[in-house]
This record gives C-alpha cells, sequence and structure tokens, in this order.
C-alpha cells in the first residue's frame, strides 16, 4: 500500500517539474463558423503533430458566435465565414478589443439546378433577380414553362447572409425554401426539375463524381455580357473570374506573438494552403497573402 | 418497527407531493420566463404587428417583420393536416388490435408500432426530403413535395405510435360485458365496434387524440428539414411552410441575446405555450365531459 | 308441447378441460327452464352455448346438436349473427349501455334495420312497458341509463332483449345482482313474459326456480343429472344426488 502511494506522488511530482520545466506548453481556442471548422480541425491535427507542445481546440457553433466569443476574451481565433458587421466593431471598440482579420482560404458559392435544366450559365444580376422573386418561371430565362424553385439556407447561416448581401441586396423572395444545411439543398435539386439553390464548393468537389448525373453546376457572369466561369476550375476563382466568393477568416485580437503567430503563420504558408485545398476551398491569392503578412506585423513574421 | 414503516409512507407521500408541486412550479417557471422575455420584445414591436402580421422576416435585408399569423397559420395547417390522417387511421389499427387482431399477427404488430415511437425525428425529417417529398411531387404533378402535405404525413407517421398506444388500452378497458350485450342483440363485431365499444372509449380516445396532437405541435426536426421553410404565407397544403417550433430552433441559434429579434422569439415561444395549455386544458374538459357520460 | 330448443349430445371443451359432457335436454316451447346446480357445474356455459357467445372464445371447442325449431345452430351454416337475433340474453350483471335509455333499446332495432323513428319510439315504449319500467323512467327517457338502480338496469336490460322479438330469451343469473324487491319484480316479469317467448334461466336461487320455472334441470360437474317438472325435481328427485342439492346439504 506504502510503495503505491510512494509511486502517485513521484509520478506526480514529475508531472509538475515537467509542467514547470517547459512551460511552453501552449493552449489555443479557435471557435466559430460551422462551415471552416473542419479545414480548421485539419490545420490544428497537422500543426500539433509538427509542434507537440501546443493544444489547439476547435469548436464550430456559428460565425456569430465565434466574434462573441473573440469579443468576450473567451476564445483566441474567431472564424467567420462573413466579415464582422458594425455593429460587432462597435462592440469591440467598446472592449478595448482590436480585431484583426487573417484570410485563410476562399470559398466559392456555386449555383446548382437539376441536371436537366437546360441553362448553361447565368449573369450574377440574373441570378439576383431569380432569388428576390423578380424572375418566377424559366420560361424568362429561355428555359422551359416552369415557376422557379428556390433553394438557400436557412437564416441562421453566414452562406445565408453571405448570399444576399452579395448577390441580392435585397431580401430573398418569400418563396425561398430554407433548407436545413446543403447536403439537404443538394438533395432537393437532385429531385426537383425547377429547383436553384447555392452550395459551399468544399462540398461539391467531394461529392462532385456522385452527382454529375441529378444536378448541374452553372457558369456564372460577372456582367450580363461578359463571360461566365465555372467554379469548379480553381484557377477562375484564383483569378477572381468567378464573382461569388468569400473569404473565410480568421479573427485575432491584436498583435499575436509565439505560438499564436506561429499557428496563424502555418495556416497561410505553404503546407497550411495545401490543407485548405484538401480539404476542398481554394488557397489565398497572394495579395491576399502579402495584407496578411501586414496585420500580422511583417518584422515579426521573418523567421 | 410499525412507526417505522408509518414514517417511510409519510416521506414517500411528501415526496412526491414535493415532486408534483415541483413540476407545477418549473411548469410556470418556463410560462414566465417566456413571458417576461417575449413581452420585452414589443419595446420595439407593435403588438399589433406581432399579432396581426403575416409576414415573420427577423432577418430581413433593411426592415425586419414580426408577424407571427404565417407561423401560426403554417403550424396549425400541418398539424391539422397531420391529425386527419392520423387519428381513423390509428383508431383502425389500435381498434383491430385490440379486437381483431390474432395473436400471431398482433405479436409483430405491436412491437412493430412501438419501435415506430423510437425513430428519432431527425430520420423521419430525412426521409421526408428523399422519399416522401419526391413521391408527393410526382403524385401531384408539382416541382417538389416540400410543403405542408410533406410535414402532415410525416407528423401523421410520428403521431401515430401515440394514438394507436394510447386508444388501443382505452378500447381495451371497456368492459367485455358491453361487447357481449351487443351481440347477444344480433349485432356484428363491426357494428358493436362502431355502435358500442368505439363510443364507451370516447374519451380515452380522445386522450390519445390530444396526446398525438401535441407531439404534432411541439414537432421541431423534421418540420425544419421537410417543410421548405419559406416565409410566404402558405395558400394551402402544397406550399411549403414555416412553423412556430421551426422559426424558433432555426433563428435562436445565432440571434444575438436581447435583440429585439431574441425577445421575439421567445414571444413566439409563449404563443406555442398558450396554444398547447388550451389544446389541453379543452381536451381534458372534453374527456371529462364524456367520462361523466359513460360513467 | 313441442320442444323449441334441443340440446343432443352436447360436449363442450375448454382448451382440455371437459366442461360439458354428453348433455341432452329440451326447452319445451313458452315455458320457463331452469338450470339449477352449484358454482362451476357448467349451467351458464351450457347457456352460453345457446346463443353461441362461446364463439368469441378461440380456445372453446363444441361436440354435438343444439336444434332450435330442428335446425343445428351449431352448424357452420347456421350465422351466429342472425341466429342472436332469434335467441336473446340477459346478463348477470346489469350491462347497459353507456348511453341513454332511450338508446339502450332503441339500438337493437337500428342494427336490425329498423330506420322508422316513429316505429322505433313506438316499439321502445313498448319494450319498456313489456318490462314494467315504464312508469318509472317515462320522464328520463334521455337520461344516462347508468343512473338508474340496478334493478332498474337489469330490467331495462330485459326490454333491450325484447325488443328485437327474440323468440327465446336466455338469463344469465339475472337477479344475482340485485335486492329482493328488484328480485321479485324480475320473477313476476319472466311469468309475464313466457306467454311470448321461451325462456331459460341459469339460477342459483332454489326458492327462485320454484317460483318462477316450469322445468329444472339439475347440473352437476358438466352433466345434467336430472331434468323435469320443477314440482317433481324439488318434491320427489330421483337422484341422490339431485336431492341433497335441492334440500341445501351442499351447493
Amino acid at each position: 500500500m506504502a510503495k503505491k502511494h510512494f509511486l502517485y506522488i513521484v509520478l506526480i511530482i514529475n508531472f509538475l517539474s515537467c509542467r514547470e520545466n517547459d512551460n511552453t506548453v501552449e493552449n489555443i481556442l479557435i471557435k466559430g463558423s460551422d462551415t471552416e471548422v473542419n479545414v480548421a480541425l485539419a490545420l490544428a491535427e497537422h500543426y500539433m503533430e509538427k509542434e507537440p507542445l501546443v493544444s489547439i481546440a476547435v469548436t464550430g457553433g456559428g460565425s456569430g458566435t465565434g466574434i462573441a466569443a473573440l469579443l468576450s476574451g473567451k476564445t483566441n481565433i474567431a472564424n467567420a465565414s462573413r466579415p464582422m458587421n458594425a455593429e460587432e466593431y462597435h462592440l469591440a471598440t467598446s472592449r478595448s478589443i482590436h480585431p484583426k482579420p487573417i484570410i485563410f482560404g476562399l470559398d466559392a458559392l456555386a449555383i446548382v439546378t437539376h441536371a436537366s435544366n437546360p441553362l448553361d450559365s447565368l449573369s450574377l444580376a440574373d441570378l439576383g433577380r431569380i432569388f428576390r422573386g423578380e424572375i418566377t418561371t424559366w420560361a424568362e430565362l429561355g428555359g422551359p414553362e416552369k415557376p422557379v424553385s428556390l433553394y438557400g439556407r436557412q437564416s441562421n447561416s453566414g452562406t445565408f447572409l453571405y448570399f444576399r448581401d452579395r448577390v441580392l441586396a435585397a431580401d430573398y423572395a418569400a418563396s425561398l425554401k430554407q433548407m436545413n444545411g446543403t447536403a439537404q439543398i443538394v438533395e432537393a435539386i437532385a429531385t426537383d426539375p425547377a429547383g436553384i439553390g447555392y452550395v459551399g464548393i468544399g462540398y461539391l468537389s467531394e461529392q462532385e463524381r456522385k452527382l454529375t448525373t441529378s444536378i448541374k453546376v452553372l457558369k456564372i457572369s460577372s456582367l450580363s455580357n461578359s463571360r461566365a466561369f465555372s467554379p469548379l476550375i480553381y484557377t477562375n476563382i484564383s483569378s477572381g473570374k468567378y464573382p461569388i466568393i468569400r473569404p473565410l477568416y480568421q479573427y485575432i485580437n491584436g498583435q499575436p506573438h509565439g505560438r499564436l503567430l506561429d499557428f496563424l503563420l502555418f495556416t497561410i504558408g505553404e503546407e497550411g494552403q495545401g490543407i485548405v485545398r484538401k480539404s476542398g476551398y481554394y488557397p489565398i491569392s497572394e495579395s491576399q497573402y502579402a495584407e496578411n503578412l501586414k496585420l500580422l506585423d511583417s518584422e515579426m513574421a521573418i523567421k | 418497527m410499525k412507526i417505522n414503516v408509518y414514517l417511510a409512507d409519510r416521506l414517500a407521500s411528501i415526496l412526491f407531493q414535493v415532486a408534483g408541486w415541483l413540476s407545477v412550479a418549473i411548469l410556470f417557471g418556463i410560462f414566465a420566463l417566456l413571458l417576461f422575455n417575449g413581452v420585452k420584445a414589443f419595446a420595439h414591436v407593435q403588438p399589433s404587428e406581432f399579432f396581426l402580421g403575416t409576414i415573420w422576416n427577423p432577418a430581413a435585408y433593411d426592415r425586419p417583420q414580426y408577424g407571427i399569423i404565417s407561423l401560426i397559420f403554417s403550424t396549425l395547417l400541418i398539424t391539422s393536416g397531420a391529425m386527419l390522417i392520423a387519428v381513423p387511421l390509428g383508431i383502425g389499427t389500435a381498434a383491430y388490435l385490440a379486437e381483431m387482431a390474432p395473436a400471431s399477427v398482433y405479436r409483430f404488430l405491436k412491437p412493430a408500432i412501438e419501435l415506430f415511437a423510437g425513430i428519432p425525428s431527425v430520420a423521419v425529417g430525412f426521409i421526408g426530403i428523399t422519399v416522401v417529398a419526391p413521391a408527393i411531387a410526382r403524385i401531384f404533378g408539382l416541382n417538389n413535395g416540400l410543403n405542408a402535405l410533406n410535414g402532415s404525413l410525416l407528423l401523421a407517421i410520428m403521431a401515430l405510435p401515440t394514438i394507436i398506444t394510447v386508444s388501443e388500452d382505452a378500447i381495451r378497458a371497456v368492459p367485455t360485458t358491453f361487447r357481449e350485450a351487443s351481440f347477444a342483440l344480433g349485432a356484428s363485431p363491426w357494428v358493436t365496434l362502431r355502435r358500442v365499444t368505439l363510443p364507451a372509449a370516447l374519451s380515452g380516445i380522445l386522450a390519445a387524440v390530444m396526446l398525438g396532437f401535441g407531439r404534432a405541435l411541439g414537432e421541431t426536426m423534421t418540420v425544419l428539414m421537410a417543410t421548405g421553410n419559406a416565409l410566404a404565407f402558405p395558400n394551402g397544403f402544397f406550399d411549403p411552410v414555416r412553423t412556430m417550433t421551426a422559426a424558433i430552433a432555426i433563428e435562436l441559434g445565432e440571434t444575438a441575446r436581447d435583440t429585439t429579434h431574441y425577445y421575439a422569439l421567445f414571444a413566439v415561444g409563449a404563443v406555442l405555450f398558450v396554444i398547447s395549455l388550451v389544446v389541453n386544458v379543452l381536451s381534458e374538459r372534453l374527456a371529462r365531459r364524456f367520462r361523466y357520460k359513460n360513467e | 308441447m313441442r320442444n323449441k330448443v334441443e340440446v343432443k349430445n352436447l360436449n363442450l371443451y375448454f382448451g382440455e378441460k371437459h366442461a360439458l359432457k354428453n348433455i341432452s335436454l329440451g326447452i319445451p316451447e313458452h315455458s320457463v327452464v331452469a338450470l339449477i346446480g352449484p358454482s362451476g357445474c357448467g349451467k351458464s356455459t351450457l347457456l352460453r352455448s345457446m346463443n353461441r357467445m362461446h364463439d368469441l372464445n378461440s380456445t372453446v371447442r363444441i361436440r354435438g346438436e343444439i336444434l332450435l325449431d330442428g335446425h343445428n345452430i351449431l352448424h357452420g351454416n347456421t350465422n351466429p349473427v342472425k341466429l342472436r337475433r332469434r335467441i336473446g340474453m340477459v346478463f348477470q350483471k346489469p350491462n347497459p349501455f353507456p348511453k341513454s335509455i332511450y338508446e339502450n333499446v332503441a339500438y337493437g332495432l337500428e342494427i336490425n334495420g329498423v330506420t322508422e323513428k316513429d316505429k322505433i319510439r313506438e316499439m321502445v315504449e313498448q319494450s319498456i312497458r313489456g318490462s314494467s319500467l315504464w312508469d318509472e323512467v317515462k320522464d328520463d327517457l334521455h337520461k344516462p341509463a347508468l343512473d338508474l338502480s340496478g334493478g332498474q338496469q337489469q330490467r331495462l336490460c330485459v326490454a333491450r332483449a325484447i325488443a328485437v322479438e327474440p323468440e327465446v330469451i336466455l338469463m344469465d343469473e339475472p337477479c344475482s345482482a340485485l335486492d329482493p324487491i328488484s328480485t321479485a319484480k324480475i320473477e313476476a316479469l319472466i311469468l309475464r313474459l313466457k306467454e311470448r317467448f321461451t325462456i331459460v334461466i341459469v339460477t342459483h336461487n332454489m326458492q327462485q326456480a320454484q317460483r318462477v320455472a316450469d322445468y329444472t334441470a339439475f347440473m352437476y360437474l358438466g352433466e345434467v343429472i336430472e331434468a323435469g317438472r320443477t314440482a317433481d325435481i324439488f318434491g320427489q328427485p330421483k337422484q341422490d344426488l339431485t336431492r341433497n342439492y335441492v334440500s341445501g346439504h351442499f351447493g
């Protein structure tokens, strides 16, 4: 009995001294966007493999939840699939918090229809008209005599808000069917010959092969008379030719140091961007990279 | 020893009394919380807009709208649709199980129905999107079946086990002497069931229907997934609907605390609470009336 | 007098249990026949075979014949629903439906195809008068039958049974749940009804059998030990077993 107790004590002392000697074990908390949660987890896992003394915890909850946590000092990084809004910035200032947006990937929203839809491309303006409810039949676009059936995400989704602000700049048509997730939008459109909806490109590249028989990804043009581009081709995204791209943000508070800074540099670096690509999103452009470095303080970044 | 038994009795009685009062207190607490928060919404929303407005769009691009009528109408539309399907089917099945099913069929059917009650609502919703909705679209020649009818069908499926189980018990509780008296007068089994057994079981069947109604009224996940959730005011069973439960479940998660939207969702919750309360009280009254008549 | 009902070599089993053993018995038309015997002797079982109430129990097997006007009612061709319109029944415990007094009596008429409201009203009144209940309930016809006293309920059950004008009425200890005054009323009723119907009554009460029955059958352990005129069964029984029973030595 006594021997056993002794063993425990030795173990505990060992453990304590370990902590004391190597006090570099650092915890990083990441919270926010559900869209980003998988890519953030992949990044964290790879980073922790390289740096065993760092522990990173990633949780979802939505962009708003992550930003709220950053503003109340409960997370190191807030993942967001939308920029912070004025109200949130206002709250930040009042709490002496200085949010910095680090863009670590690009998400293109693909516009999908039923495979039988004769349309191949749409202009951004027509897309807006469709989702605002101004165009109500496919015939108006040269398609079949069918009422347009709209699918979108539910109003708690960052994608719902992004698409609305970027493409509609007004309210969605009241007839929009608000689906409980990307998978369900695709499920619904696969059986609805008059359906149209938007889905994150990350979802499509995973499922692309399975879906090509039942749904179709439209090419989108920025102007009604300009060329339309497909979001399935990377160069269309990186060159900015495909018009519905949104940055994926990591918000931090003020100047990061140490492991936090190191992790952020890892996410925008070559290896991190490879992981972003594998997760189904697109890497950031060179100018975005340079902008990130400026925000992270270039002096510190040179390492 | 005697004193100990007495004490244990007293203790148990006190314990259960406390538990009973506690549940009442919790119920009132929930309602108070809903009401307390819900009322705050009226600081920015006119009660007339809330109670008479037909558009619910708090996440609007410029001006949020908080009309609850379409939510209430949607909820009642699919719930009553579900009851139209589930009540006759449920009572019929219950009568079959209680009165006619051979033991071999019963042994198989009864656990199958009980198992039905255990299907998670997410799974039912998924079936709704992938199987029922396309079937509705094909049968009625629509582009898609994400509409009130889909919700009603799914809710009917979910309410059925409750209605069947409780009705079956009610039918079994009808004294055999009533049936015998009817048979002795030359009534067929069908006539006996319809004219004697079912009327005698009415108070229990009514309770079953109300339980099923409550189940359908409060169901969230299935309708949230399978009814389209459009904001437009539905014109019938072929239009998508957004129910009160779905609105709360979808929106509360990402709504900032202490905003008008946040409080308005509590107000919706309070209205839903009142509706279920009214339904319950009415059914209790009704059941009591029939019970009185029967006994 | 001819036999309205004739039981021939009847054997009945509840699963493995041999409940009725080779029973033969005649029920003369327009008479009252009492079945007496100790509990469990099979008298109720025999009674319930006569309108095929055992059909509801799948464990019951029956061999032999029960003839109603010469036709075997146990034959597969006999429709039990139609049969029961000819052979009515009054049960041990009063069992009016949870409906109004009027509806209780009208029920049998309605399910048997009487649709004219006036006719139903007339027949309901006749039947309730026929069961000596009219004066007590004529102002309360639409009140719940379950509000009546036990004796009134039982007379209502008689009214319900006679409303459909059966030929035979089976009574399964109709007075066992009633007080003496109500019992006396039912007995008087039985004596009046035999003008119109043939009545078989199961009873525990030997005085009752003597008061109402023209014929009596004594049953014991599933067998008819002795049957004959009531006066003979009680006055000069041929079997020791019968003598012991009717003189109150057992039972």
